[in-house]
């Protein structure tokens, strides 16, 4: 597709027909466009633009949407999402602060895409045209975001995601702050409230650290397994460091299932932060680190413990489809990349004892990139079911999002609050005393959206449930 | 044809404001609209030009303002400003109608009613609920399942279709050939008149199943498309849920055949909850979207779903089986409720998954509500695949065969001139179609403006007793203005479009 298709203004002429061509729209009267898009941002934009033409507007995906359900607003749903960047690409409306909040308030969730019939894909759109925003930003052709955003933005996704050693000593910090009473006296002191920081600081994760360091290491399989595997773990950058006890719970329970798991070195963060936060070069950058790191692993399974970055991993295929060097490498990956919920299920598990001397009530939030992008609901859910003593229920509006979004909860709190307000309740209505996920942004938004409801509800990695449940000789 | 279209605008509708005049009326209305959103900035307003059909993908229609409503108070504020002003208003659900209905063709105010979404108050007893026009209908489907409580009406669309909207277009869906439309189900109305008067229909409080008091004005409002006035609550009536369905599907190698079996099943007495036909393109269409479905290729494939109490559904669904057996190349049923749910959620998105069948099409939401006489049926899906043929656009045909409503599905290359013009020539092809057979051009999505035109020939002189009706209620045509009549809809610049600009 190339841009030909914002070059002309269609033919008027006097035939008459049955349908009534409005030409006369609002903007006719006004200035079309201030200013045109850069021609990268334009070329990114028409990448997408036969995604963008599937739309048929029959309306399918606005109960899906988590900010169309709570404003109502037609450009906070999915349908007017693509009118607008549709709009956009045809030169139709210019690139204004009102577009931009519209698009950037998208949770990327892609519970519409889920949805769709007509087989639109949301995600791909957004990662286009958030890309495209920062590009006009760049050429001062956009609003920009401002100089604390930006150079917040530079910092955390140009130098901490790229570098796993960063990111540790980062983590590290976090951990003193919390551990040492620094996070106590700023609270105290009201600081916390003072930077506008309440949302961001309720986020942060409580954790011992126990990092999973990916340095070429194999866990060999359980000595007395049969039909062993061999597969290569993608750590992730949150997984490995903040939810390291989680990552170390990974390699058992696939322990126990028969797999030698390897941890390729060179491995580090899989880009989903970057692409969805409009760096797309930069995705694309940590995209062709994670390939090289996992291709002397032959064609095992690359197996992931986080949605977010299983349905990126999964999606790199698309997002180098453009750099002939790197296409069909990035395409072979992709197709081995298996959640880990959707790997064990192809697995045999040792016997699971109970996690608790009575039975458990324990409720399933989909985290929206395992249900929604990646399609795997039925995996995690058997898996929970097959632990002696647990009884499982779905949580009304089960398909919702929790306002996690990556750091959508940080960037957009109000929102994110509002969703996991609601997620609060719905866990409630459950009467489950734990609730599943499989992603470490939905496990914190979890917790913080019931810590303000005063629940006293467990927030757990399937992986934390399944290591409780095979353990050898069991736990209380 | 063009259905003598008027180029003028209507008799109190005023013409496109300027940008200063827009902000002021923006500014006017948040001054009376005291709970809803009122929308004014152009990357708001481009978003509300629009609706599910072919029409307003090729012309869509900005209004000059967006309101949310949020409460009958915002209505009535909004209507008494509107009539005061001379301000045109076209309220809007979810905007999934495929005929035009909700766009605002002479600017104006939209007024959407989608977060007027409350269920107010289930009253088990009485069998009846009391809704606001915005809830969804499969959202109502599942409040009332708890309390064992049915709203028969069940459109294709019922992940999208708000209850407002399905009473505006009177809408049918798949189970009307047992419980009738959704006007069957609609006890009482609050309506703000064009003046800014609130109005309940159905007797005022009245908790009443029937009700023989006076001239039926609910009936009246009822698929008047918004054209009279603006739905603000819906006092519907309700059944008990069956406690069992069961579904046969049946496939045919000729479509007559198919025609013929919808006879015999009524003949064996059956009364099934729904009957409906996917042509071979449709199929097609299913297996692509859906490659779990594993359904077999053929001619037709006709779904009969029977409902009631287990004994009763499995006696009528063998009842079905043997009445069709003869006809059918392949005949089975089900009771299993996974496998059932499974195929209806196919049937349901058919209408947009049609677009796995040409890569590059999509669906094009024209002329694709006819209905004609049940026994007329193979006769027009025959000529629907003549006039595909003739004007080259593939067309994929599903329909409720029991009621004789047919959904054709067009699959353009909007990028393409010439696809554009021979769909929206075989979509008026069709609708002439359904005209001679004895039908009508719209089963159950209703008139709006694409099919205005049809109007004159399709009720002669009645269409005069509906226009003084309308001035009765709206004497300055502000109500939904390029709804149903065709001297109200803005005249038609050109044939030779895409849906895209520079295309070819």
């Amino acid at each position: 597709m190339t841009s030909d298709h914002r070059t002309a203004p269609p033919t008027v002429e006097a035939t008459p027909f049955p349908y009534t061509v409005a030409a006369r729209g609002l903007l006719e009267n006004e200035s079309r466009i201030a200013e045109p898009l850069p021609a990268a941002a334009q070329a990114l934009l028409d990448g997408e633009y036969d995604n963008m033409l599937a739309c048929v507007r029959c309306g399918l995906c606005l109960t899906s949407c988590p900010t169309f359900v709570v404003t109502g607003h037609e450009s906070e749903g999915p349908r007017g999402r693509i009118a607008l960047v549709r709009a956009l690409v045809e030169g139709r409306i210019p690139l204004t602060d009102g577009l931009i909040d519209r698009e950037e308030n998208c949770l990327a969730c892609d519970a519409c895409t889920a949805v769709c019939p007509a087989g639109v894909k949301m995600e791909p759109i957004q990662v286009a045209v958030r890309a495209a925003i920062e590009i006009a930003r760049d050429a001062g052709t956009a609003p920009s975001r401002g100089l604390v955003a930006s150079a917040i933005r530079a910092v955390v996704l140009g130098w901490l995601f790229p570098s796993m050693p960063r990111f540790r000593a980062v983590v590290w910090l976090v951990w003193l702050y919390r551990a040492s009473g620094l996070r106590s006296m700023a609270r105290a002191l009201g600081m916390v409230r003072l930077l506008g920081m309440r949302d961001a600081d309720d986020l942060l994760p409580a954790f011992t650290p126990d990092f999973l360091v990916p340095e070429g290491q194999v866990y060999p399989a359980a000595p007395d397994t049969r039909d062993r595997a061999e597969v290569a773990l993608f750590a992730g950058c949150v997984m490995s460091t903040a939810f390291g006890s989680t990552s170390h719970a990974t390699v058992r329970v696939l322990q126990r299932a028969g797999c030698d798991v390897a941890c390729p070195a060179g491995q580090g963060c899989c880009g989903a932060l970057n692409a969805h936060a409009g760096d797309r070069e930069g995705a694309r950058a940590l995209a062709r680190q994670t390939i090289a790191a996992f291709e002397p692993g032959g064609d095992a399974p690359v197996v992931t413990n986080a949605a977010g970055c299983g349905a990126m991993l999964k999606e790199y295929g698309h997002l180098l489809a453009d750099d002939p060097a790197w296409a069909a490498r990035a395409a072979r990956l992709s197709s081995r990349v298996r959640d880990v919920s959707e790997y064990l299920a192809t697995r045999d598990l040792p016997a699971m004892g109970a996690i608790a001397e009575d039975t458990v009530v324990v409720a399933y939030q989909d985290a929206c990139h395992l249900g929604h992008a990646q399609r795997i609901t039925a995996a995690p859910r058997d898996l929970i079911r097959r632990i002696p003593g647990v009884t499982l229920r779905d949580l009304p509006d089960k398909a919702l999002c929790c306002g996690s979004a990556g750091v959508y909860n940080v960037t957009h709190p109000e929102m994110a609050r509002t969703l996991g307000d609601r997620k609060a309740e719905a866990v409630a209505a459950t009467g489950a005393t734990i609730i599943v996920t499989a992603n470490p942004g939905c496990q914190l938004q979890l917790q913080a959206s019931l810590a303000r409801a005063g629940s006293r509800v467990k927030v757990m990695h399937l992986v934390d449930l399944l290591d409780a449940a095979t353990a050898p000789g069991g736990r209380p | 044809m063009t259905g003598g279209l008027r180029l003028e605008a209507p008799a109190g509708v005023a013409p496109r404001r300027t940008r200063a005049e827009r902000l002021a009326l923006a500014a006017d209305l948040r001054r009376v609209v005291a709970d809803g959103d009122v929308l004014s900035d152009d990357v708001e307003l481009e978003v509300y030009g629009y609706d599910a059909s072919f029409m307003a993908q090729l012309a869509p229609s900005v209004p000059d303002v967006a309101i949310v409503a949020r409460s009958e108070a915002d209505v009535v504020a909004v209507m008494r400003y509107a009539a005061a002003n001379g301000v045109p208003v076209t309220p809007r659900g979810a905007a999934s109608g495929c005929a035009g209905g909700c766009v605002a063709m002479h600017g104006g105010i939209v007024l959407a009613m989608n977060a007027m979404n409350r269920v107010l108050d289930v009253d088990a007893p009485n069998g009846q609920v009391t809704v606001e026009p915005g809830v969804v209908h499969a959202r109502l489907i599942e409040v009332l399942a708890p309390h064992g409580l049915l709203f028969p009406p069940d459109p294709g669309s019922s992940r999208m279709a708000t209850v407002g909207g399905m009473a505006s277009t009177n809408a049918h869906g798949v189970r009307a050939v047992k419980y009738g439309p959704t006007g069957a189900w609609v006890l009482g109305l609050h309506v703000v008149l064009p003046d800014g008067t609130l109005i309940e229909t159905g007797s005022v409080g009245s908790r009443a199943k029937q009700s023989s008091a006076g001239l039926e004005l609910t009936k009246l409002f009822v698929g008047a498309e918004g054209t009279l006035g603006v739905v603000t609550r819906l006092r519907l009536k309700l059944l008990p849920r069956p406690k069992a369905r069961a579904l046969v599907i049946a496939m045919f190698d000729v479509l007559e055949r198919a025609g013929e079996a919808v006879q015999a099943v009524f003949r064996a007495g059956i009364s099934p909850s729904a009957i409906e036909i996917l042509d071979a393109r449709s199929l097609r269409a299913a297996n692509l979207y859906r490659p779990g479905l594993g359904l077999r290729e053929a001619e037709a494939m006709l779904l009969f779903e029977v409902d009631g109490n287990p004994a009763g559904v499995r006696w009528d669904a063998e009842t079905v089986v043997e009445a069709v057996r003869e006809l059918a190349t392949h005949v089975e049923w089900s009771d299993q409720e996974a496998q059932i749910a499974r195929l209806w959620e196919a049937r349901s998105v058919i209408g947009a998954a049609v677009g796995v069948l040409r890569p590059g099409s999509a669906r094009a939401y024209a002329g694709e509500d006819i209905c004609v006489p049940v026994d007329r049926i193979p006769e027009a899906l025959r000529a629907i695949q003549d006039l595909s043929a003739r004007h080259g656009i593939p067309v994929a045909t599903y329909g409720h065969i029991g009621g004789g409503s047919l959904h054709p599905a067009l699959l353009v290359d909007g990028r393409q001139r010439d696809d554009v013009r021979r769909a929206i020539e075989l979509a008026d092809a069709i609708h002439l179609l359904a005209l001679d057979l004895g039908g009508t051009v719209t089963g159950e999505h209703g008139v709006g403006a694409a099919r205005a035109m049809y109007m004159p020939r399709e009720h002669g002189p009645a269409l005069d007793t509906m226009r003084a009706i309308k001035r009765a209620l709206d004497p300055t045509g502000i109500m939904n203005p390029a709804t149903i009549f065709p001297e109200d809809v803005p005249p038609t610049p050109a044939l030779d479009v895409t849906l895209v600009p520079g295309g070819r």
